[in-house]
């Protein structure tokens, strides 16, 4: 009886793999940036969701070392030899990394670019969400929870990456539309939590009154949130990545927002393209996902963990 | 008080060579103080040097351990390394048990532990202590990295917070473990005999191994006090900023190695002072704190840093010749 359920088990499976026209079983290569920032954690984990959704085989690619442009180019020469069927690609540098995406291409290789868009080059689909927007929507926020005036301050990132320009360009275009709001300060804390504090300390020094704050990233967000807390002064603090750290804050309501950038459904959707391109399907040329500013009336479902996330299905998303 | 034109006179008041030399390092911290005054309102003020004091404790307890290394002609490249992968476990180790003290040891034991496995690398294995924790560096990343899987660690316990951010009498408690700490290090390096075995493996390993200094063992000691230091800062580290990432304080080795060289510590070791380092330290902190005062445009801030070491260094090579 066990062995007929068995073969009758096995039967039906043949029978469901032959009876669809789709393949299954394509291996994807995923390159993102470093190993150090949640957001591209949840890139890959948004990857392997939709893989295993898909059964195709997801293999990373991450600079050991990170945000290095050779390393990311030397692993692109190695994925060429190894041929993947697809690449979900983030390059660690939108311009630096074009000859690899021509070399990727040139291999015959589809090619669906996330994240940060390359420069130039054949790509089946970009997926992004926009970082000016980002900055624009979680600037606005803040600007309107200030009531629409008082001093602010912004933290920026890596001075000349692509993301901190376009953020801080967001910043900016959200105080032109608050002519009361006084920007006292703009220096730069690399991204970096202990610098944003140390940063923010010395900031606190020469501006008796901080009102708000406007942070490139989570981590400095933080930074200054514990900077604000250490010399017991109260300032609204936005930050931008949406991570698990910063709904927490949100939460506790130490942080009041953050920009979020949604790596997991980029991952996911970048991946089901590649895999529906790969399988002959119809998939949009282009993706740019919506800001959505995390707040303390719409953090819920963001505390749950991504690798316990469902991906949106792309025929909802791209409409 | 010492100059070039009573160098041939009998000196009267003259310093010996060492504390002129910490006097001029003092004169050029003073010059950028009181030039940051005249700049800015905020500069001279209780709050913000006591600021500028907790700053600079951090980077000078990692940069004395350096001191040491950089004495005996050798570097400690993976200190930033170390300091990140001893946050995350001694982080681990407070969340998941609520002890801070265990974290505490965690953090500590990780560092020196580091720290000994360079020293053996450098003395056992033979290997330059450029290239040896050079590849600590790569390694404690890797693991840090994939132990921390892109993930933060947040909120500590009040009591071990105070460790970075608490105060006692007033002045934040990271001074006191400063103060401490370089005077635990001038002490050791001027007044006991290991302290002197130090500068002489440094002066000429040789001539120190003739003279019977176990070189092998003071070697393994400097290297595992720079690492236990590393440790020590990536607790306060913690305790300042509540949480921690893999790649926390990475970004501190090459401020800690410009601060023992700004001190005046000679790279070709023999030559240098724990005390000199914290001028170092002050002085790249000084930098930083003056930059975010006076509103200089990010663009330029690397560049100014830059200026500053170069400057500094070069200020420091000169006024040894008129000393000496």
């Amino acid at each position: 009886m066990k062995h007929l359920a068995t073969g009758m088990a096995a039967i039906l499976a043949l029978a469901g793999s032959f009876g669809t026209a789709r393949a299954d079983g394509e291996t994807i290569a995923v390159f993102t940036k470093n190993q150090t920032n949640p957001y591209f954690q949840a890139v890959r984990v948004g990857t392997e969701t939709a893989g295993k959704a898909l059964k195709a085989k997801i293999i990373q690619y991450v600079p050991t070392k990170p945000d290095s442009i050779p390393e990311q180019l030397s692993q692109v020469e190695d994925v060429i030899v190894k041929k993947p069927d697809a690449v979900v690609f983030i390059p660690v540098d939108y311009k630096a990394l074009v000859p690899a995406v021509a070399k990727i291409d040139g291999a015959k290789i589809p090619i669906v670019n996330i994240t940060d868009r390359i420069a130039s080059g054949n790509v089946v689909a970009y997926v992004g969400a926009d970082d000016y927007n980002i900055g624009l929507e979680t600037g606005r926020y803040l600007l309107k929870a200030m009531g629409g005036k008082g001093n602010v301050i912004i933290l920026e990132g890596v001075k000349g990456s692509l993301t901190n320009i376009d953020r801080v360009r967001g910043f900016t275009d959200a105080l032109k539309e608050f002519p009361n709001v006084k920007l006292v300060a703009q220096q730069p804390a690399n991204y970096q939590r202990l610098q944003a504090l140390q940063v923010m300390e010395n900031l606190m020094q020469s501006h008796s009154q901080i009102d708000g704050v406007l942070a490139a990233n989570d981590p400095m967000a933080v930074g200054a949130i514990e900077a604000l807390d250490g010399a017991n002064r109260k300032a609204m603090v936005v930050g931008i990545n949406g991570s698990k750290e910063a709904v927490d804050l949100i939460k506790s309501g130490k942080l009041l927002a953050s920009g979020d950038f949604n790596g997991f459904i980029q991952g996911c959707l970048g991946t089901e393209i590649a895999v529906r391109h790969l399988r002959k399907e119809k998939t949009p040329k282009e993706i740019i996902l919506k800001p959505v500013v995390i707040q303390k009336s719409n953090y819920q479902p963001y505390e749950t963990p991504v690798e316990q996330r469902q991906c949106p299905k792309l025929a909802d998303v791209a409409k | 008080m010492s100059t070039a034109e009573t160098a041939a006179a009998p000196r009267r008041f003259a310093l010996p060579p060492e504390l002129a030399q910490m006097a001029y390092r003092l004169l050029a911290a003073a010059i950028v103080c009181v030039a940051l005054s005249f700049l800015s309102d905020a500069f001279f003020t209780a709050n913000n040097l006591l600021n500028i004091l907790r700053q600079t404790a951090l980077l000078f307890l990692l940069a004395s351990g350096l001191t040491l290394v950089i004495l005996t002609a050798g570097l400690d490249l993976s200190v930033g390394a170390n300091v990140a992968l001893s946050a995350c476990l001694a982080a681990t180790v407070i969340k998941s048990t609520g002890y801070a003290s265990l974290g505490f040891v965690v953090g500590l034991g990780c560092g020196a532990l580091i720290g000994f496995i360079n020293g053996i690398l450098v003395t056992a294995l033979r290997i330059p202590s450029f290239i040896a924790t050079y590849g600590m560096l790569w390694i404690l990343s890797g693991i840090t990295y994939y132990y921390m899987a892109g993930e933060t660690i947040h909120g500590f316990p009040p009591a071990f917070r105070q460790l970075g951010s608490g105060y006692l009498f007033g002045i934040p408690m990271p001074v006191y473990i400063m103060v401490l700490f370089l005077l635990l290090g001038s002490w050791f390096a001027q007044r006991t005999v290991w302290g002197q075995q130090v500068y002489a493996i440094g002066a000429n390993p040789v001539a120190a191994r003739l003279s019977g200094v176990p070189v092998e063992r003071r070697l393994v000691l400097v290297y595992t006090f720079s690492g236990a230091m590393a440790g020590l800062a990536s607790l306060i580290i913690l305790a300042r900023i509540n949480s921690a990432q893999g790649d926390i304080g990475e970004e501190l080795t090459l401020p800690a190695i410009a601060a023992v060289l700004i001190g005046g510590t000679s790279l070709f070791g023999g030559f240098g002072s724990v005390a000199g380092t914290l001028i170092g330290a002050l002085i790249l902190t000084l930098v930083l704190n003056g930059m975010n005062l006076l509103q200089v445009n990010a663009s330029w801030q690397p560049l100014v840093t830059g200026v500053i070491v170069i400057l500094a260094v070069w200020i420091d090579s000169r006024t040894r010749k008129l000393t000496e």
